[in-house]
């Protein structure tokens, strides 16, 4: 993965994987302390702190149906963090949900670029229709802060029955989420 | 800024066209998301489906995301289900290769074989 962003669509897929309804994801960038932190909360299966413990090592998969036998995406999510000198902390409870909070040092030289933050909340929110999606980004510098917020359940109840895979609705997102994206300055972090 | 109200129109303009066409889905795109998916390209695969449908009016396509599915070597990979026929499975995508597919296979209705790398269930 060479962005944060890629491993943040991986996060977002697990996720969906674990049945979750709904999803929070936030991305805060703080300059004053130095931090680009990113939280994604769910209300999916969760795990048990073995399985928690067990999705760290690279060597654990949950996706059993399959051949493979490695799960990269959790251990190398967190090895980028740690790279950055930041942390990787996963909390779950079977039954309410998985938090993911992973923090970054912000000016860190061997920190990986956010990425194309736009590219993957707007495939994920119009891949999986069934998930609400609420994404808060939110700019710290000193004192001022900007922040954005979108929900994707307001606009699903406002469409009825028109797919977000509609002409029109895929550009209505796509604006919106830049917008934000611009005026919470997330572009060329 | 976008609104809610600029939705409000967007829903009555679909309506109206659903009405004309019969609402139904002619091509639903499944795009694989797993973690090798995503390394290898699957991002730009989706984006770019994303932006033909959007830049092309393409009113009658779905288009969803899925973990892996075991074709690991071949990701991205995409699946392009029509109803009523054997559902299309293209491997090594990337955004030159979308573009094509929705041009010829999604508008034309010819499978483009060359990007094939499996058919039916």
């Amino acid at each position: 993965m060479q962005d944060i962003s890629l491993h943040l669509l991986d996060i977002i897929e697990n996720s969906v994987r674990a049945r979750a309804r709904n999803v929070k994801i936030r991305v805060i960038k703080d300059v004053g302390a130095n931090l680009l932190r990113i939280i994604v909360e769910d209300d999916g299966s969760g795990m048990d702190s073995e399985t928690l413990a067990m999705a760290q090592n690279p060597f654990y998969t949950s996706k059993a149906e399959r051949e493979k036998k490695v799960g990269l995406g959790i251990p190398l999510f967190k090895q980028n963090a740690e790279l950055s000198n930041g942390s990787f902390m996963m909390s779950s409870q079977p039954g309410f949900g998985t938090v993911l909070t992973v923090d970054f040092e912000l000016n860190h030289i061997d920190r990986m670029p956010l990425g194309n933050l736009k590219a993957t909340l707007l495939g994920a929110i119009v891949g999986h229709p069934e998930v609400d999606f609420h994404v808060i980004l939110i700019h710290c510098d000193r004192g001022r802060e900007h922040s954005f917020h979108f929900e994707t359940a307001a606009i699903k109840e406002e469409l009825g029955d028109i797919p977000l895979t509609y002409p029109d609705v895929i550009e209505y997102i796509d604006q919106s989420l830049n917008e934000g994206i611009q005026n919470t300055n997330m572009e060329n972090v | 800024m976008k609104t809610l109200a600029d939705l409000k129109k967007i829903r009555e303009k679909a309506q109206e066209e659903m009405k004309l066409r019969g609402g139904s889905v002619r091509v639903k795109i499944v795009v694989g998301m797993g973690t090798s998916g995503i390394a290898m390209g699957a991002r730009e695969v989706m984006k770019t489906f994303l932006e033909e449908i959007s830049n092309r009016n393409l009113t009658d396509v779905l288009v969803t995301q899925t973990g892996e599915k075991g074709l690991s070597s071949m990701e991205p990979v995409v699946d392009l289900i029509e109803e009523g026929k054997a559902k299309v499975t293209y491997g090594n995508m990337n955004p030159d290769k979308v573009r094509k597919v929705v041009v010829e296979h999604i508008v034309n209705g010819r499978v483009v074989s060359d990007y094939v790398v499996a058919t039916g269930d």
